[in-house]
C-alpha cells in the first residue's frame, strides 16, 4: 500500500458522512468502493460507510407500482441514517434519486410523512426528515471544492476519456451536477471527448421491457462511440448505470463477438490515481469485464 | 420490444421468472377459458431479482466469488449492509409485509416462489 499524503489535510467539513452502498457497488465495483474511501480520507473528509443498508428501493420500478410502498421502503434507509447520525452519500444516481426525492416529498406533506411513520413504528424506527442526502459529486464539489481537489493533484492523468453522468444527476432542472462531474475530471488532467451520445441514457430500467434497444441503442452505442474514439477510458460515476454497462460488454461479446476494450472507470478511481495512488492500492486490475491492463501500462510509461 | 430475438440472458432471467411461479397462469388460462382473466402481480422478468430483495434485502448476493474480489481490493469480505446487519433485513421483511407487498405480488415466502 503506498502512503500518499494530502497536500491539505485539515478536515474540509465537520459534517460526518455516511456512504450508502447500493446494490451494484458492493458487488461488482469493490475497486470503486476502496478508491471512493481512499479519496475521501485523502480530502480530510470525516467519511465512513452507512451501515445496514437496504436496496434503496428503486424509484423507477416501486414508484411506478405504489408510490406508498416507496415511500416507506425507502424510508428505512432514510431513519437508519438518521438514527446514525449521518450525511447519507449516494453516489449510485439511482440511491440517490430515491433517497432526495422521498426525502423532499416526505418534508413537503406531512400526511404521507405520517403514514410512513406509521409502518416505521412497527419496526421501531422513526424519521423526523432532520438529515441531508447529497450526491458523491456534490460533496466532493461543495463541501471539498475543486481549488482543494487541485491543489492535491500528484500526478495529473494525460489521457483521453469519454465519460458517461447518467440521468438522475442532471435531472433536477437545472442541476449543477453535470458541470462538477466535468470540472472534477479535468482537474486530474483528464481530456474530455465529446460525443452525440453524453446525454443518451445507459438504458439499465429499459432492459427489462426491450433488452435489444437498452442494450445495442442505449449502452451499447456510448461504448462503442468511444472505442471507435481510441479513448483511454470511458468514466462513469453511477454504480446503476455500471450494472448495465457490464452487462452490455457481457452480452454484445457472447451474442455478436465484439469484443470492446476501453475500460469502464469510476470517478474515485481517476482521482486516487491523480492524487498519487497506485492502481494495486484499490484493486484497480480486479474483477472487471475490459480489464484496465493497458490503461494502467500506460500510466506507468508516463512516470 | 423489437422484433429481434432477445439475449439468451434476458431469456434465461424470464425462464427463471417463469421456474418461481407456482400457477402456470397462461396454461390455467387455457385450460379455465371461461375464468375471469387477471394479471400477476410481477412479471416474469422481474421476479428473480424481487425473490433477492425480498430474501437478501438486496439484488445481489454475497457469494464466496464476491468475497474474494472484495478482500483482493482491500476491503473487508463482507460488505457492512444487510448482508453483514440481519436486523436490516429482518425489519424490511415486517415492512414488506405490512404494506402489503408479499400479498399484492403473491410471494410464498415459506416455499420462496410467486403464486402467480
Amino acid at each position: 500500500m503506498s502512503t500518499v499524503q494530502p497536500k491539505d489535510d485539515k478536515t474540509a467539513s465537520k459534517e460526518k458522512y455516511g456512504y450508502f452502498l447500493g446494490c451494484v457497488m458492493p458487488v461488482k465495483m469493490p475497486w470503486a468502493e476502496k478508491a471512493t474511501l481512499l479519496v475521501s480520507k485523502h480530502l480530510g473528509l470525516d467519511f465512513d460507510y452507512m451501515k445496514e443498508t437496504l436496496c434503496c428501493i428503486r424509484p423507477g420500478v416501486w414508484r411506478a407500482i405504489d408510490p406508498d410502498w416507496w415511500l416507506t421502503l425507502t424510508s428505512q434507509n432514510l431513519a437508519s441514517a438518521e438514527k446514525q447520525k449521518i450525511t447519507l452519500v449516494d453516489s449510485c444516481n439511482g440511491c440517490y434519486i430515491s433517497h432526495y426525492e422521498t426525502l423532499k416529498e416526505l418534508k413537503e406533506e406531512p400526511d404521507k410523512m405520517a403514514m410512513v411513520n406509521k409502518n416505521l413504528a412497527k419496526i421501531g424506527m422513526n424519521l423526523s426528515g432532520t438529515l441531508k442526502v447529497r450526491h458523491f459529486l456534490e460533496v466532493l464539489y461543495e463541501d471539498v471544492g475543486i481549488d482543494k481537489i487541485r491543489a492535491n493533484i500528484k500526478r495529473p492523468l494525460k489521457l483521453k476519456i469519454t465519460r458517461h453522468l447518467g440521468c438522475h444527476a442532471r435531472d433536477r432542472g437545472n442541476s449543477p451536477m453535470p458541470r462538477y462531474f466535468d470540472e472534477i475530471l479535468k482537474a486530474t488532467g483528464l481530456e474530455i471527448i465529446d460525443t452525440p451520445y453524453d446525454l443518451t441514457c445507459c438504458g439499465l430500467l429499459y432492459y427489462f421491457s426491450d433488452p435489444n434497444s437498452a442494450i445495442y441503442q442505449r449502452a451499447g452505442k456510448k461504448i462503442e462511440t468511444a472505442q471507435g474514439l481510441g479513448v483511454d477510458a470511458f468514466v462513469i460515476i453511477c454504480s446503476g448505470c455500471y450494472d448495465q454497462f457490464e452487462r452490455t460488454v457481457k452480452i454484445m461479446s457472447a451474442e455478436k463477438g465484439v469484443k470492446l476494450d476501453v475500460p469502464i472507470v469510476h470517478l474515485s478511481e481517476v482521482l486516487a490515481l491523480a492524487f498519487g495512488y497506485k492502481p494495486e492500492d484499490f484493486g484497480m486490475e480486479y474483477c472487471r469485464p475490459i480489464p484496465t491492463t493497458k490503461l494502467i501500462e500506460k500510466l506507468k510509461e508516463e512516470k | 420490444m423489437s422484433n429481434e430475438k432477445p439475449p439468451k440472458s434476458w431469456t434465461k432471467l424470464e425462464e427463471t421468472g417463469k421456474g418461481l411461479t407456482d400457477h402456470k397462469l397462461e396454461e390455467e388460462m387455457r385450460q379455465n377459458p371461461w375464468r375471469r382473466p387477471f394479471r400477476a402481480g410481477a412479471p416474469d422478468i422481474a421476479k428473480a431479482s424481487l425473490k433477492r430483495d425480498f430474501e437478501v434485502g438486496l439484488v445481489y448476493y454475497v457469494g464466496d466469488d464476491v468475497e474474494q474480489d472484495r478482500a483482493l481490493c482491500g476491503l473487508d469480505r463482507k460488505p457492512p449492509t444487510a448482508h453483514l446487519f440481519k436486523d436490516a433485513l429482518e425489519k424490511k421483511k415486517v415492512l414488506l409485509d405490512e404494506v402489503g407487498v408479499v400479498k399484492r405480488l403473491g410471494f410464498d415466502k415459506k416455499k420462496g416462489k410467486f403464486e402467480y
